[in-house]
Formats: C-alpha cells, sequence, structure tokens
C-alpha cells in the first residue's frame, strides 16, 4: 500500500477544506485536499442565495453588525448553538467576505440611485445612498432582521467556490479528486490521516498527516426527497464517528428548505422569497401571513416548512400527480429581476419543470436540505475526543447553528471555520503535540482492515441488493424522521434501520467490475450511512421535546429545563446496532442571549430556571456599565470571546456608518 | 512569469483574415465588372478597355491587367499559405474531425468545412483562370473571353470557380463577422441568425449574377464558333465599317 | 402546466451507451443497449441510474449535483455534447445514444476525467487574481468599491462550470490536444474584465498568444452553440482575438 505523508490532510474540497488548506498552507505546512469529485464540483457550488455577514452597506442592511446578525443566529438556532462560537462567527464573517472580494469573487454592489423593490407583495420605491454605492449589497433572506445575505446573482456559492478554489490552486495545494477517505488512522487518542481508497482503480492508499480535517459536507442522502447533491452521503461524519472514539453533534437537528420544486427536489433559493417572492395555496391564497404574522414568507426555514405541511395536511395543498404541492410565486418580481437576479432559478424551472417562473408559478414543496449535526469540535475546530481531527463547514456540529440554521449562514460558516480551522492546524503542526509518531505497522493494520471489509463485500453475501437498501433507508427516513416527529415513528424508524443495518452485512454484489465499481461503493457507503441515519433517529426519538427543526408532534414544547443541551452521538462498538447517545450542557449563566422567544413560530416553551437568573445578571452587568458604554464594551461584560479568536482575526470591522 | 512571446501567430492571423477580406471585396467587384456582358457585348468592351487604362492614358496597356492578376495572386497566395494551417495536418486529426462532425452535425462546423473544402478546390481553381489573365491579359473582351468560355471550354473552370468561389466568400464573410465581432448580449442569438440569412444571400445574389453572366459569354462564345479569333469592334467603330 | 398534460402511455425507451473500462484489459469499447420504460419527468439522471440499479450495476458515470449547477455529468446525447442531469427524455426520440465526452480522459464508461483536464487549464492559464500584495489586504478595512454593472459582467463569465461541453463540442480541441477551448479563453476574459488582476494584455498574450490559445480558434461556434450555461463565448473569443492582436502589433 502506498503511503503519502503529509502535514495536513484535508478530507473534502468544498468551500471549508478550500479555506482551511489555504490557510495551513500559508503558515508554510503541507497540506493536501481530498476530495470524491473535482472540487470545483463539490457541493458548495450550489448555493445560490447568499452568505450572511453584517457589513451594513445598503439600505435594507443599515445599522447592521455582528450584535444582530448573533442575536438572529442565537434565535434561528432556537438556542442550541454555543454563543461564543457565534460570536466568533459574526465577528469573522465580514473579513471572510472581503477577503473573498479581494480574492476575485464578483459580488453584486450597491447601485446609488433609486430602485423598485417588493415587499410583502407590494411595489416600493426605495433610495440607496451615494455613500454605499460599489460597495457589497446584501438581500433579504429568512430569520434575520437586516439584509445580510451578500450574493452573487444567484450563483454565490459558485462564485465563491471557483475563486476558492483559483487561490487554492494559486497556492500550489494538490487536490487528489476522485478519491474517498474510508477510515480514519488512529491510535485510540490520536488521528493520523486516512485510508483512502481510489474511486478511478480502486486501489487504497495511506494519507499519513499530523492533522487531518474533515470537511466532507451534509449527508442529506439518507433521506429520499433532499435538495444535496448525490454525493452528500456524510462519509467524512460517518468516518468519524467509526473510530469509535470522536463524537458527532446534534445528528437529530436535520432542517427541511421550504421550496424544493417537485418533483425533482431541486432547491430554489430562499432569495426568492428574500427578494419578495409569496408562497400560495391552491386557492392562489396567500397563506404564510395567517400562521406568521410578523415575519410571514420570512420566518426562519424550520417555521416556514412546518406551516406548509400543516397547510397541505388542512386540505389546501395542490393535488398533482407526484403528490401535493404549493405555489411559489415569483411572477411579481418581474421579468428582469428575475433574469439578472434569479437566474439559476430561471433555468431550473425551464430545464426541470419547462415553466418560465416570470409566468408560472413553481410548483414547491419543503424537502431535507441541511444537517446541522456533525463532527463536534471545539471552538478551534477541535474534536474535543480525537487529537490531531479537526472538522469543519458543514460535516462539522462547531455549533452555530444550533437546531436550525439561518439561510447564508451556511456558505459564511464554511469560510468562517476554514478560516479558524487552517489556523487551528497550523498550530497544531507547530506545536510538541503535532509531531507525528507514527508505525507503519498501524497504517498497515489499518489498510488491511479496510481492505478486507471490501473483500468481505465483494466475495460474500446471501443475496441482499446494496441499491435496495439504499433506498429503503431513504424512505424510512423521509417518512419517519421528517418536519414533524412522532415517538411512534421514531420507534418504527429505529428498528427499520437496525434491520437494514443486519441485512446490510448479507449483500452480494451482482459486478465483479474491476476499478471503481459503482455498486461496490454503494455497498460500503450504505453500511455507514445507516449509522448516521440510525443516530438522527435514534436521537430525534430520545430527544423528547420540539426545538428548531427537530419538531415532536407528541412533545411541541421546547423544553429548556430538560433539553438545553447537545446530543453527542459515538459508536464505540463496531458491530453495535445503535449509537451510545451522551448530552453536553448549554449553560445558560455564561449566555449571552437567554432563551426566549424567537419572534415568530409557536410562543409557549418551558423555560429553565436559569434563565432569569441570568437575565437579571445581565440587566445589572449592563446598568453598572453605564449608557456611555459602546458596544464592544458591553458585549465583553456579558460574554468575552475575543481571546478564542486567532490573533490575526481579531480587529474590529469597519463599516460605512463608523465615527473614525 | 511566463516568458515573453512571439507576435508572429497573431500577426498571421490578422492576415489571414485580412487577405480574405481583401480577396472577398475584388471578388464581388470583379462580379459586377465581369458581368457588364449582360448589359451588352459593349458595356463589356469599354469595361475591359477601362481596366487596361485607355480613359487615362489614351491607349490600352494590358499590362496593367498583368500587374492586377499578379498581385492578385500574391494575396491568393499569402492567403492560401496562412489558412491552409489550418487545415486537418495527419490523417488522425482528418479522421477525428471527421467523427466529430459526423455525430455532432453542427451547422456552423459545417460551414467552417464547406470553406476549407472549397478553398481547396480554389487552390487549383484561381491559377487556372489567373494564368491566362496574367499570360494573355489583352484577351479580355466580348469576344475573346467569350471564344475562351466556350470554344476552349473554359466554362467548365469557371462554373466550378463560380460556385466554389462565392461560397467561399459568403461563409468567409460570416464567419469573419463572427471571428472579430460576435454579437452578445440579448439579441446575439438574433444578430448572428440575421448575418446568416445575410450570408445566404449574397451567395444566391452572386451565383446568379454570375451564372446568367456565364450564360451570356457562353452563347455569344456559340453564336462566335465560326469566327474564333476575331477580336470585338465596339459599336461606334463598326458603325464607321458600315 | 405540461406535467400534467401529457396523457399518452409510457414510450419504451431503448438507451445505447458506449461502453469500455479501461481499467479491465479485457474490455474494448462497444456499445450496450438497454430498454427501460418512461416515467414522468424523467432525466437522463433518473434513466440511468434506473439502469445501474436494475440492469447493469457496473455502469460507470458521473452525477454530482443532479440539478445542472456543478458541471460533472457532460456526455454525448445523440452526438451532442450536454449535461445528461437536466435533459428530459421527452425531448429526445425513443432511440437514445450516450456517449462520453470526447476530449478528455476516459475513465470508464461514460465517465470523463473533465476535472483533471479543467485543473490543468486553470494552472496553464494562472486563472486566478494577479495582485502583488493580495496577502497583505487589510480585510477589517471596508472592501475596495466596483461598479455594480461590472461585477455583473464579471459573474456573466464566471458562469462557466467546467462541464466540458464546448471542448467537446470544438473541433479545434478535437484535432489539437493542446488546445484550451472556450472553457480556457472564457476565464482569460473573465480575469482581464477584472480591475482587481492586475495583469496586462502583454501578460495575457504570453498565455494565450498562439495557436494553443486564441489564435488556434477556428470560429467553430460549436462552444457557443451547446454551452449549457449560454455564456456569449463567441462574442468574447472575438474580443480577446481583438485585444490579442492589439498587444502584438
Ligand atoms: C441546493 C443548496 C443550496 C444552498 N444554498 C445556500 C445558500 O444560499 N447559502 C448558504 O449559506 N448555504 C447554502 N447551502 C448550504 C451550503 O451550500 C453547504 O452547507 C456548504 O456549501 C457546505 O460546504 P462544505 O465545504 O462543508 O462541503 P461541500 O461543499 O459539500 O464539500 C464536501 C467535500 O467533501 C468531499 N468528500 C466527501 N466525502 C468524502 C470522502 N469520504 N473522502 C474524500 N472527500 C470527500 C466532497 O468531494 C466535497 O469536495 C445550500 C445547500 C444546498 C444543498
Ligand atoms: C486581376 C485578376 C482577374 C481578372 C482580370 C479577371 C478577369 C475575368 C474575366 C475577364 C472574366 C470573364 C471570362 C474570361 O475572360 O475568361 C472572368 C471570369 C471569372 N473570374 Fe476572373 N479575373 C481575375 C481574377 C479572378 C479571381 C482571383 C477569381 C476568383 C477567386 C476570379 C473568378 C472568376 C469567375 C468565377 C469567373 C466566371 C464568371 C462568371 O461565371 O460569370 N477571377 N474573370
Ligand atoms: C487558393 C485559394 C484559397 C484557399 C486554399 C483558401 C483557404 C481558406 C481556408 C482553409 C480558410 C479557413 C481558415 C480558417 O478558418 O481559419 C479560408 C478563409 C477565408 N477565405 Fe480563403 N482560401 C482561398 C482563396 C480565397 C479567396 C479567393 C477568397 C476571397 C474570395 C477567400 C476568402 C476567405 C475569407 C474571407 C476567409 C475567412 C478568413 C478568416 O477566417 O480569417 N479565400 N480560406
Ligand atoms: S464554457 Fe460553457 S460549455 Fe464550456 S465548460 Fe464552461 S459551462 Fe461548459
Ligand atoms: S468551437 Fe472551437 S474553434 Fe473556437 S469558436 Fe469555439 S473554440
Ligand atoms: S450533475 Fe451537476 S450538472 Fe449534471
Amino acid at each position: 500500500m502506498q503511503i503519502i505523508y503529509t502535514d495536513v490532510l484535508v478530507i473534502g474540497g468544498g468551500l471549508a477544506g478550500q479555506r482551511a488548506a489555504i490557510g495551513a498552507r500559508r503558515r508554510g505546512h503541507e497540506a493536501i485536499v481530498l476530495s470524491l469529485v473535482p472540487a470545483k464540483r463539490s457541493h458548495s457550488a450550489a448555493a445560490q442565495g447568499g452568505m450572511q455577514a453584517s457589513l451594513g452597506n445598503c439600505l435594507g442592511a443599515s445599522g447592521d453588525n455582528e450584535d444582530i446578525h448573533f442575536a438572529d443566529t442565537v434565535r434561528g438556532s432556537d438556542w442550541g448553538a454555543d454563543q461564543q462560537v457565534v460570536r466568533m462567527f459574526t465577528h469573522i464573517a465580514p473579513k471572510a467576505i472581503r477577503e473573498l472580494s479581494a480574492w476575485g469573487v464578483p459580488w453584486n454592489r450597491v447601485q446609488q440611485g433609486t430602485r423598485d423593490i417588493t415587499i410583502n407583495g407590494q411595489k416600493q420605491r426605495i433610495e440607496e445612498s451615494a455613500a454605499a454605492h460599489g460597495l457589497i449589497t446584501a438581500r433579504n433572506f429568512g430569520g434575520t432582521e437586516k439584509w445580510r445575505a451578500c450574493y452573487v446573482s444567484d450563483g454565490t456559492g459558485h462564485a465563491m467556490l471557483y475563486t476558492m478554489s483559483n487561490q487554492a490552486i494559486a497556492a500550489g495545494i494538490p487536490v487528489h479528486d476522485r478519491r474517498e477517505a474510508l477510515a480514519l488512522i488512529h491510535d485510540g487518542e490520536r488521528c493520523c490521516g486516512a485510508i483512502v481508497r481510489n474511486l478511478q482503480n480502486g486501489e487504497l492508499l495511506a494519507y499519513v498527516a499530523k492533522a487531518t480535517c474533515i470537511a466532507t459536507g451534509g449527508f442529506g442522502r439518507i433521506y429520499r426527497v433532499s435538495t444535496n447533491a448525490i454525493i452528500n452521503e456524510g462519509m467524512g461524519a460517518a468516518i468519524a464517528l467509526e473510530t469509535g472514539i470522536a463524537q458527532l453533534g446534534n445528528m437529530e437537528a436535520v432542517q427541511f428548505h421550504p421550496t424544493a420544486i417537485v418533483p425533482a427536489g431541486i432547491l430554489v433559493t430562499e432569495g426568492c422569497r428574500g427578494d419578495g417572492g409569496l408562497l400560495l395555496d391552491s386557492a392562489g391564497h396567500r397563506f404564510m401571513p395567517d400562521y406568521e404574522p410578523n415575519k410571514m414568507e420570512l420566518a426562519s426555514r424550520d417555521v416556514v416548512s412546518r406551516r406548509m405541511e400543516q397547510h397541505i395536511a388542512a386540505g389546501h395543498g395542490v393535488k398533482g400527480r407526484f403528490g401535493e404541492h404549493l405555489w411559489l410565486d415569483i411572477r411579481l418580481l418581474g421579468k428582469t429581476h428575475i433574469e439578472r437576479n434569479l437566474r439559476e432559478v430561471k433555468e431550473i424551472c425551464h430545464y426541470f419543470l419547462g415553466i418560465d417562473p416570470v409566468s408560472d408559478l413553481i410548483p414547491v414543496r419543503p424537502a431535507q436540505h441541511y444537517s446541522m449535526g456533525g463532527v463536534r469540535t471545539d471552538h478551534r475546530g477541535q474534536s474535543p475526543q480525537l487529537r490531531g481531527l479537526f472538522a469543519a463547514g458543514e460535516a462539522a456540529c462547531w455549533d452555530i447553528h444550533g437546531f436550525n440554521r439561518l439561510g447564508g449562514n451556511s456558505v459564511a460558516e464554511t469560510v468562517v471555520a476554514g478560516m479558524v480551522v487552517g489556523d487551528s492546524m497550523a498550530d497544531y503542526c507547530d506545536s510538541a503535540e503535532g509531531a507525528l509518531q507514527i508505525s507503519t505497522t498501524l497504517i498497515e493494520a489499518f489498510g488491511r482492515r479496510e481492505q478486507q471489509r471490501l473483500a468481505t463485500i465483494a466475495n460474500g453475501g446471501s443475496g441482499e441488493n446494496a441499491f435496495e437498501l439504499t433506498r429503503l433507508m431513504q424512505d424510512t427516513m423521509t417518512e419517519n424522521v421528517g418536519i414533524f416527529r412522532h415517538g411512534d415513528k421514531l420507534k418504527h424508524a429505529v428498528d427499520t434501520l437496525a434491520t437494514l443495518q443486519q441485512r446490510a452485512t448479507n449483500i452480494t454484489l451482482r459486478s465483479s467490475a474491476r476499478g471503481a465499481n459503482p455498486e461496490l461503493v454503494a455497498a460500503y457507503r450504505l453500511q455507514r450511512m445507516l449509522k448516521l441515519a440510525q443516530c438522527t433517529a435514534y436521537g430525534a426519538l430520545q430527544r423528547t421535546e420540539s426545538r428548531g427543526a427537530h419538531y415532536r408532534a407528541d412533545y411541541p414544547q421546547r423544553n429548556d429545563g430538560q433539553w438545553l443541551n447537545r446530543t453527542l452521538a459515538s459508536w464505540p462498538e463496531a458491530d453495535a446496532r445503535l449509537p451510545t447517545l451522551g448530552y453536553e450542557k448549554l449553560d445558560i449563566m455564561a449566555m449571552e442571549l437567554p432563551p426566549g422567544w424567537r419572534g415568530y413560530g409557536d410562543k409557549d416553551h418551558i423555560a429553565h430556571p436559569d434563565t432569569d437568573l441570568r437575565q437579571r445578571e445581565i440587566n445589572a452587568a449592563l446598568a453598572e456599565l453605564g449608557d456611555n458604554a459602546d458596544r464592544y464594551q458591553r458585549q465583553r461584560t456579558l460574554m468575552p470571546f475575543n481571546h478564542l479568536l486567532p490573533a490575526h482575526l481579531r480587529g474590529h470591522n469597519e463599516r460605512l456608518g463608523d465615527k473614525t | 512569469m511566463p516568458q515573453a512571446m512571439s507576435p508572429w501567430p497573431a500577426r498571421m492571423d490578422l492576415l489571414q483574415s485580412l487577405s480574405g477580406l481583401l480577396l472577398v471585396l475584388f471578388i464581388w467587384s470583379h462580379m459586377f465588372f465581369e458581368s457588364s456582358i449582360l448589359l451588352g457585348e459593349d458595356a463589356m468592351y469599354q469595361v475591359s478597355r477601362m481596366f487596361e487604362g485607355e480613359p487615362f492614358f489614351g491607349k490600352p496597356y494590358p499590362l496593367i491587367v498583368s500587374g492586377v492578376g499578379i498581385t492578385i495572386f500574391v494575396l491568393v497566395a499569402v492567403h492560401a499559405i496562412l489558412a491552409l494551417r489550418k487545415f486537418p495536418g495527419n490523417s488522425r486529426q482528418y479522421r477525428l474531425l471527421h467523427q466529430h462532425m459526423g455525430a455532432i452535425r453542427h451547422p456552423d462546423t459545417t460551414l467552417w468545412y464547406a470553406q476549407v473544402a472549397t478553398g481547396f478546390c480554389l487552390f487549383f481553381l484561381i491559377p487556372a483562370h489567373l494564368y491566362t489573365v496574367i499570360t494573355q491579359p489583352e484577351n479580355i473582351g466580348p469576344y475573346a473571353s467569350s471564344d475562351r468560355v466556350w470554344s476552349e471550354r473554359f466554362w467548365i473552370v469557371y462554373a466550378l470557380l463560380l460556385l466554389t468561389v462565392h461560397a467561399h466568400a459568403a461563409i468567409g464573410m460570416y464567419r469573419l463577422f463572427m471571428k472579430w465581432y460576435a454579437p452578445s448580449g440579448v439579441n446575439a442569438k438574433q444578430t448572428r441568425a440575421r448575418m446568416k440569412v445575410a450570408m445566404w444571400c449574397i451567395l444566391v445574389f452572386f451565383t446568379v449574377l454570375g451564372s446568367a453572366s456565364l450564360l451570356t459569354y457562353m452563347r455569344i462564345g456559340y453564336q462566335h464558333t465560326d469566327s474564333v479569333g476575331e477580336r470585338y469592334k465596339p459599336a461606334t467603330v463598326q458603325d464607321k465599317g458600315h | 402546466m405540461n406535467l400534467i398534460a401529457t396523457e399518452e402511455g409510457p414510450r419504451t425507451l431503448q438507451i445505447s451507451v458506449l461502453r469500455h473500462n479501461p481499467q479491465d484489459t479485457e474490455s474494448t469499447p462497444h456499445w450496450q443497449t438497454f430498454e427501460l420504460e418512461e416515467a414522468q419527468s424523467m432525466t437522463l439522471f433518473i434513466a440511468l441510474n434506473e439502469i445501474r440499479q436494475t440492469m447493469e450495476p457496473s455502469l460507470q458515470f458521473d452525477f454530482v449535483c443532479r440539478a445542472g449547477i456543478c458541471g460533472s455529468c457532460g456526455m454525448l446525447v445523440n452526438g451532442r455534447p450536454g449535461l445528461a442531469c437536466r435533459t428530459l427524455t421527452r425531448n429526445l426520440p425513443d432511440k437514445i445514444t450516450l456517449a462520453p465526452l470526447p476530449g478528455f480522459e476516459l475513465i470508464g464508461d461514460l465517465s470523463v476525467n473533465t476535472g483533471k483536464w479543467m485543473r490543468g487549464m486553470s494552472e496553464h492559464l494562472e486563472t486566478w487574481i494577479h495582485q502583488h500584495n493580495l496577502e497583505q489586504t487589510d480585510i477589517d478595512r471596508l472592501e475596495e468599491r466596483m461598479e455594480p454593472e461590472l461585477a455583473e459582467k464579471i459573474y456573466e463569465l464566471e458562469r462557466c462550470i467546467e462541464c466540458g461541453c464546448c471542448i467537446a463540442a470544438c473541433g479545434t480541441a478535437r484535432m489539437r490536444e493542446d488546445f484550451i477551448g472556450a472553457a480556457g479563453l472564457n476565464q482569460i476574459a473573465r480575469f482581464r474584465l477584472d480591475p482587481r488582476d492586475e495583469r496586462t494584455d502583454a501578460d495575457f498574450y504570453t498565455l494565450v498568444g498562439d495557436e494553443s490559445g486564441v489564435f488556434g480558434c477556428m470560429t467553430l461556434l460549436g462552444c457557443e452553440d451547446y454551452c449549457p450555461k449560454d455564456l456569449p463565448l463567441a462574442a468574447q473569443i472575438a474580443f480577446l482575438r481583438g485585444r490579442m492582436v492589439a498587444a502584438s502589433l
């Protein structure tokens, strides 16, 4: 088995992975990026709508700053997020966007003068200031106070990923694409690389590294109906889980996006609603204001998705050949706006539905979209359990999203986390701890183990079909672990998944094709995906409350008293049928923003006794500071975080309105 | 940083297009002059005398025509040498190209191929014509030309030349437009479609015009079979003879 | 809506795939035909997966986003390059042939290494912002301003998804392996437009001023006609050609 040595191994060539690699490379460390597909084809390219960063340039964004972004994000997360990390995130996001801007992303810019926009179904005329002309503009997104989603037409992720990849190429970072990490090499305490399969010729290789970063994106494909790319099978999270040591956080927190087209499940961006699009039912009635009079179509995704399903269940869905759906109406935005700012949407409607959104309604229904859960890390992106293992992006649970992510916060997270983790890995490599002492025997042992696993699949079995089992898993998840969850259904899902796990050990391949062998790939991935699915279903079954995207019809209230915590799943016994769950308490007394109502969604929740306590503490601290303290001082008093940031990212972000 | 590169690829590309453009302009005007035969033998006679410089010098100097012929020949040679670089260089390329065109059946690629093919034919036809023009400049005129066309069977060369050169020229102009300008913006597709229509119109126009004149030369030549070699006397001179 | 309007009985599609596994020394290129019942809203992505799952598990092809965004699934559909994931079978005849994109290294069956080609192109043309003090950019400060219209123009060219259709559609690229194709020329046009890139036309000339670059292009326009993202390739190449000639004079 060939062994490749490097300082930093980044598994995943999306935005998060490449940014982390660039960070480490800039600090003088050798970095290699692994990817299932050419880096520019990673799913980050699919992000359409925007990236959140509180630049506050355009009119709708004026007055925006880190504080408001922070509050929006924490509310969006239904208080599941790690507030210190959210602070780090909102502080770095403007820097991330400015860096990308310098690197070449053609962000849409503020055009001074008057312009017509659509708000709440009405045309309005607004005027952008001359001072802001040419700075990065932003659009409105769900669950936010301000217009904060910076965008590049509706190809934001594409433009970001291409710029990022180009910078990685400029830095000479090799991307070993069409290679899949199958297992992490570790000695029980320290991770030192991965066993990797070459997807072109089927060979196994070992990559040995001081620091290994998982940036493999989401795992939406454990569901049947998902907006995710078909490579989003969560293999990064799965191999971390399979170490038996590293833990995955909040796997039950799965987001469903309100507007996936029916039946293909392809996303049309939240920008459609942000720019003024409406949701209509079979009678052509705009129903969101009935449920959410404040934010209407622009409540957070979990809320809008739930309301849509609720409305369909109440008999207002449009009956079509592929089941029921609702309508997204962007006709009112007008042809020019659509062809300029929602071009991909128009293309998708044209090619997959044969309609023109300028004159037709778009059939939509919520679909699985984002995994808030992932490899649990500390604030610098390292696994607390397994040294040398880092994670960034959607694959990680760094935890800025808690139980629901806000639109636009994800691509922002990928880049911000990439910046932080790249630095952490460099620090780690530089430290004494980072020195690599690993025996080739250990590497060979891992290699043999994986070889053995593949051989078992290739040669054995009693007739089970990998593709069919995958479909069963996906159906189980979509039907039982969806938007509305219930104890009985979850129990059913857990049992079914356990049976499928059993059956998955008996897969027989029909093809023995040399090289990649797609059937073999499906088989070994299935075994791992089932574990992720089980973490999701079992975690959801255990969590007897509703929080963010995790909604239990049988426990409809958020229960801070009992459940203000983060689920941690691990899989210590390879052959076990269920993960081992633990819970990490979220300490209200350390929060800057104690739990409360989100401003949308249901109002009743079961409060934690600490909430009032903390609120009083905060009020007292602020009162003591007096009115002269600026917002930075006030923030620092409540929850200092500056010391957690990499030193070079600590400066204040300049804004237009700043007094200098 | 990359090393400095030769400016010649750029110049050759420009030269190829410029030579092509000049040749097109030449052949289009050539067609008008040469089809003066449609207006009668006299008109054609006047035009040919004009090119021999009679109106300027008082008497015809056929060598002027030879001179122009040589210039055109040089232009054609330059153009052909530059353009020949684009021919498939070896059998592998040739095979790949044909495979490609067969599969994709893409109109503009086919147009280009038509230009290459016509260019290849022109490589033989033009020298045949220019040879007579350069070596016998004095033998241009209503009867001399018609005799050549009919009695010397040059109509075969001309018929082929007519079709190939106009296809080559009209396609060439459309392709020059796309090569150096190419419309963009919302109406790009429409503009291009219009240019293509224009191309076909021009092609048809010159083919019809050329065919008509060629037929006229053939008719005159046929009627003149018995007195091959006789030179045309313009009407004024003929009148004096009566 | 036409989803509901088509009420004929389902067709049986005959899908012929050009198969070859270079990993297998015994494999030679051959056509294999699959019969399959057409479903509503069926795309080639759905059809190929159905074939793989129910008939031929070893069939190789690449899909990632299945939404026409990532550029993975370029292939020849009835001889013409296109994105398979967004090709609806209802727009195709009963008999469909699928072949890998020519001009790229074959991985197996319909899967080709466009990624490798594109990375090579990127390295060769240095498709990134060249600015001498890029690493010193102060990201705490307000970003550099840019005219809104210019930003949109740059994005217009940035939309390339590196699918390789323009290369497969280009006769020149078929004949000359070193030709950087419309995808490459478009990249140069994109960075030329970008004020953040300090390179001059003379610099760009050193990258594309020869027969493997802009002067190799013979204006065949297959690129323009088959680019699934409708990039204004012909106009960009024409413009670039002019600029490069100007730079050489
Ligand atoms: C349709 C859609 C639209 C979206 N729009 C927005 C938006 O507008 N705004 C926003 O903020 N967010 C959006 N998101 C979410 C956001 O795009 C993603 O969360 C984010 O891009 C994930 O980036 P990443 O770098 O973590 O992972 P990805 O970009 O998914 O990259 C994962 C990488 O890991 C590699 N990989 C995976 N497994 C392995 C393995 N085993 N071995 C080797 N390599 C491996 C893959 O090849 C890939 O390179 C959207 C998501 C979807 C699905
Ligand atoms: C200075 C150069 C040229 C001169 C003086 C000239 C002159 C003539 C004349 C006088 C004729 C009438 C027939 C004859 O006399 O043989 C003729 C016919 C023709 N020439 Fe030329 N020619 C020249 C160059 C060319 C070139 C370069 C081309 C093509 C590329 C060309 C294409 C033709 C064609 C196609 C005809 C037939 C016309 C018809 O069908 O009506 N000529 N030319
Ligand atoms: C021996 C004679 C000729 C040969 C072999 C020849 C060959 C060619 C070829 C192969 C091309 C295509 C080149 C490319 O696509 O890059 C071409 C282009 C062209 N030819 Fe000719 N040609 C000949 C004569 C002529 C004549 C007589 C004319 C004018 C009537 C002409 C006008 C053009 C034009 C306008 C173009 C387009 C130029 C360009 O693409 O840059 N050619 N020729
Ligand atoms: S230019 Fe168009 S056809 Fe070529 S690679 Fe880019 S998107 Fe594909
Ligand atoms: S098809 Fe090829 S030859 Fe030029 S115009 Fe397009 S690159
Ligand atoms: S699969 Fe991404 S473009 Fe077709």
